[in-house]
């Protein structure tokens, strides 16, 4: 079920009624059967890798609790093996086979459709068994709310990502119905709604027109599309977590904040702390800690770095241009890191200086998404020979009036944020301006939200 | 929660004022638009040609589509307009199917002037590749545009993906789990009961050439043929089945006068290339469309095998075009039922 469907539009305010009319203690059946349909409206069979996820690492969870020595880094592996065997399995595998049939002419390409999410369940569900093995998170008893752990609807299919430590107590927490949390739910998911469908639902026909045959345009319509997509993007992600954040908010529970205004990072550093917060914090903790994270010798860091940037990218999609725009990030991160140890403090802060940075950061993160959104290398080559073909052309590709609107109400609005989210911002505005507000996004909604379809870009992820 | 009420009820007031001012600004400024870039301008064509016809005729591409050797252009409607004293026009679009026919005569208007509507009856519709085609999102969101209700609420249905919106994987996942799992009517001796396996085995070298080599355009079109007409309609499930149903009762609310026209397929190429078990397949289908629309009081054209194989304009495809000798032949055939 998308979040942008009159489907869930439908199916949310019947569970958010059910889940306030039930006592707390058969809440969690709820949130089980309204996540099991919810899922199942994608594709029903699926739904049974997730009961396999739930299963397995249920089971892992007690055993490594119970378990010391060489028998608990056995469920460990038990379970890191299983949920990175289905990712293997579903999202890889074509990959492998594709790129290794020349070598193992016995491997065949197989049809396969990717469940939606995958990568995030598994990740979500693996950090609880690591987490129980580190000893730093009990295991769960009761299988119903480790279920919903995993399974939890509005953050499902796309994150953020949490931990068993946040969500998992949450989720077990007795939430009694507040307006507060009503009134801040439902602006995070107007807001949500907005950017995404406003704003990225926009965008995609353009960019998609542009990387459809790349050549037909000079490097003014290259770069409109680059940035439009860098923007589409942001925009188609960020605003689907937000309405994740304000669905759980109207139950009363909290997730974690995914972005926070990345294009305004001065700094790859800084992107990485405002871009996809809770895969950024996975990886942290769980590969570039372990790997020996920054208190290693300097090779060893830059290996750490690059690893953890081209395995992210490689989480991302089955294919070399996401181990590439990985890979590059890493490296711009740390050619950055090297030649900030040589500026003072004193110039960093300089707001020029931070105006330079955050132009130079977005000017290149805009370039390395050619790599995301390019099928393959050769379209990669076509797009960043375009950008520099600088030929008079006839008909420059723009976004239309109505979406140039939507984009300078949502650069205003995210301006107006900075720092901040938009339930936050709203709190102290009167009522008027609060309004005014509201009506604008539910007419632009109406009015100006793309109609053209257009798949959520991490879904596929 | 009494305030809790009050603010809803004040939101909902507030919402319901605001859906009516934009109904009258999108339909002011942008309906039209949003039309376009859908490609879903059939109901303007209709609106502007039902005061000045007798007969609509709607149809996919058969209709008007014309080969390069052709020296009359003229579609089957402009044939059976000139041959009739009826006024005919026609409502046509490309890949479309019996749901935007559906959705178009849903807003034919009490008091036009039409009396009579002839609609295309395609038997290769029926199937599942063509039910689950990758043109199907885009023709459900034109579908929405056709929908009797205000634009506003088309642009609601369409941003909030309230139609079949189903991504390419699935429809091609469904298409095979129909290829792999639907057994086929065929004789019990006959080996293969499921599309796939008949593919597969027509797709294993059927077709030599003089140097032993294996004639692939040949071998590849056999097995278009099979899995574009090896399939058996359930009149209890088939999606085309209930719209065709739901066409036949609008009809009869608006007293229109209908008549469905079975287009002809290319029966003696099915026959050639694959063999009779082919052939009796998609005389079942036919036998059943026929049987339950003329049972429902409908006139059916049956042109099913009017068209001779050489007179289908895609020789290596199967589709419902038909060069100038064909429409001809299609015309007439409709002609006898019209007046």
């Amino acid at each position: 079920m998308l979040f942008n469907s009159l489907h869930f539009l439908l199916f949310f305010p019947i569970v958010t009624l059910l889940y306030y009319l039930l006592p707390h203690k058969w809440r969690w059946i709820l949130l089980f059967s309204a996540s099991t349909y919810f899922y199942s409206a994608f594709f029903l069979p699926y739904i049974l890798i997730l009961y396999a996820i739930i299963i397995i690492d249920y089971f892992c969870g007690l055993l490594i609790e119970k378990y010391n020595g060489p028998a608990k880094l056995f469920w460990l592996i038990t379970s890191i093996v299983s949920n990175i065997g289905l990712l293997a399995y579903f999202k890889y595998y074509n990959f492998f086979v594709d790129s290794f049939v020349h070598y193992i002419p016995i491997l065949k390409h197989i049809d396969i459709l990717l469940p939606i999410g995958l990568s995030f369940h598994t990740f979500q569900s693996l950090s609880y068994t690591i987490e129980v093995y580190k000893g730093n998170q009990k295991a769960e008893k009761h299988m119903g709310y480790f279920a919903n752990y995993v399974l939890f609807f509005p953050q499902m299919v796309a994150g953020p990502i949490e931990k068993y430590a946040t969500l998992g107590v949450e989720l077990r927490t007795k939430h009694k119905f507040k307006y507060k949390n009503f009134g801040n739910g439902l602006r995070l998911i107007l807001y949500g709604l907005f950017v995404k469908m406003c704003v990225a639902d926009n965008l995609a026909p353009l960019v998609s027109e542009f990387y459809a045959n790349p050549t037909n345009f000079k490097a003014t319509s290259t770069w409109i599309a680059l940035s439009a997509f860098s923007i589409q993007i942001y925009a188609d992600f960020y605003g689907y977590s937000t309405v994740a954040i304000g669905a759980a908010r109207l139950l009363g529970i909290n997730l974690m904040d995914n972005f926070k205004q990345p294009y305004f990072a001065t700094s790859f550093y800084q992107f990485w702390q405002r871009w996809h917060i809770s895969l950024t914090t996975w990886f942290r903790n769980y590969v570039f800690f372990p790997l020996g994270g920054s208190y290693v010798n300097a090779f060893r860091w830059i290996f750490n770095i690059l690893f953890v940037f081209a395995l992210s990218g490689f989480w991302h999609g089955a294919n070399y241009t996401f181990i590439i725009w990985g890979f590059l990030h890493g490296l711009f991160y740390i050619s950055e890191k090297t030649l900030l140890k040589f500026y003072p403090e004193s110039i960093k802060q300089n707001p020029v200086f931070k105006f330079f940075g955050a132009n130079i950061t977005f000017i290149l993160v805009t370039l390395i998404w050619v790599f995301f959104r390019a099928e393959n290398i050769d379209k990669v080559y076509l797009v960043l020979n375009q950008c520099i073909d600088f030929q008079l052309e006839t008909k420059v590709l723009m976004p239309n009036i109505p979406t140039i609107c939507m984009l300078t109400i949502f650069i205003l609005l995210e301006i107006a944020i900075y720092n901040n989210r938009f339930d936050k911002f709203l709190k102290n505005k009167n009522t008027l301006v609060k309004w005014l507000i509201y009506i604008s996004l539910v007419i632009s909604i109406l009015l100006f939200s793309g109609i053209q379809s257009f798949q959520f870009i991490y879904f596929q992820f | 929660m009494k305030k809790l009420i009050f603010r809803l009820s004040i939101a909902l007031f507030i919402f319901i004022i605001t859906i009516f001012l934009t109904n009258y600004v999108y339909e002011k400024y942008y309906y039209r638009s949003d039309c376009e870039k859908l490609d879903a301008k059939l109901l303007f064509a209709q609106d502007s040609l039902q005061n000045l016809s007798d007969v609509l005729y709607y149809a996919e591409s058969s209709n008007a589509t014309a080969a390069n050797t052709d020296t009359c252009l003229q579609s089957i409607s402009q044939m059976i307009d000139s041959l009739s004293p009826l006024k005919v026009n026609s409502v046509e679009h490309g890949a479309i199917h019996a749901r935007t026919f559906l959705q178009l005569i849903k807003n034919l208007k009490s008091n036009s002037k039409v009396k009579t509507i002839i609609v295309t009856l395609n038997s290769r519709s029926f199937g599942s590749p063509w039910i689950n085609s990758h043109l199907e999102t885009n023709i459900a969101q034109a579908n929405v545009m056709y929908e009797p209700i205000i634009p506003i609420f088309k642009r609601i249905k369409l941003s909030f993906n309230a139609f079949d919106n189903k991504i390419i994987q699935l429809r091609d996942h469904d298409v095979e789990k129909d290829w792999e799992g639907l057994k086929l009517n065929v004789p019990k001796n006959f080996p293969y009961k499921t599309v796939r396996l008949w593919d597969n085995a027509m797709a294993n070298g059927t077709y030599l050439l003089p140097n032993g080599d294996w004639d692939m355009p040949k071998i590849s079109l056999a097995c278009h043929y099979i899995k574009t007409y090896a399939f058996s309609i359930d009149a209890k499930t088939n999606p085309r089945i209930k719209d065709f149903d739901e066409i036949v009762s609008i009809a009869k609310q608006k007293n229109l006068k209908l008549i469905f026209h079975l287009l002809a397929e290319n029966v003696q190429y099915a026959d050639s290339l694959v063999g009779e078990e082919l052939v009796n397949i998609m005389h079942q289908n036919k036998q059943l469309l026929l049987d339950r629309y003329s049972k429902n009081g409908v006139t059916v054209v049956n042109s099913f095998e009017q068209v001779n194989g050489l007179d289908f304009i895609d020789q290596d495809w199967t589709t419902e075009h038909y060069n100038q000798t064909g429409r001809f032949v299609l015309a007439k055939n409709v002609l006898k039922y019209l007046n």
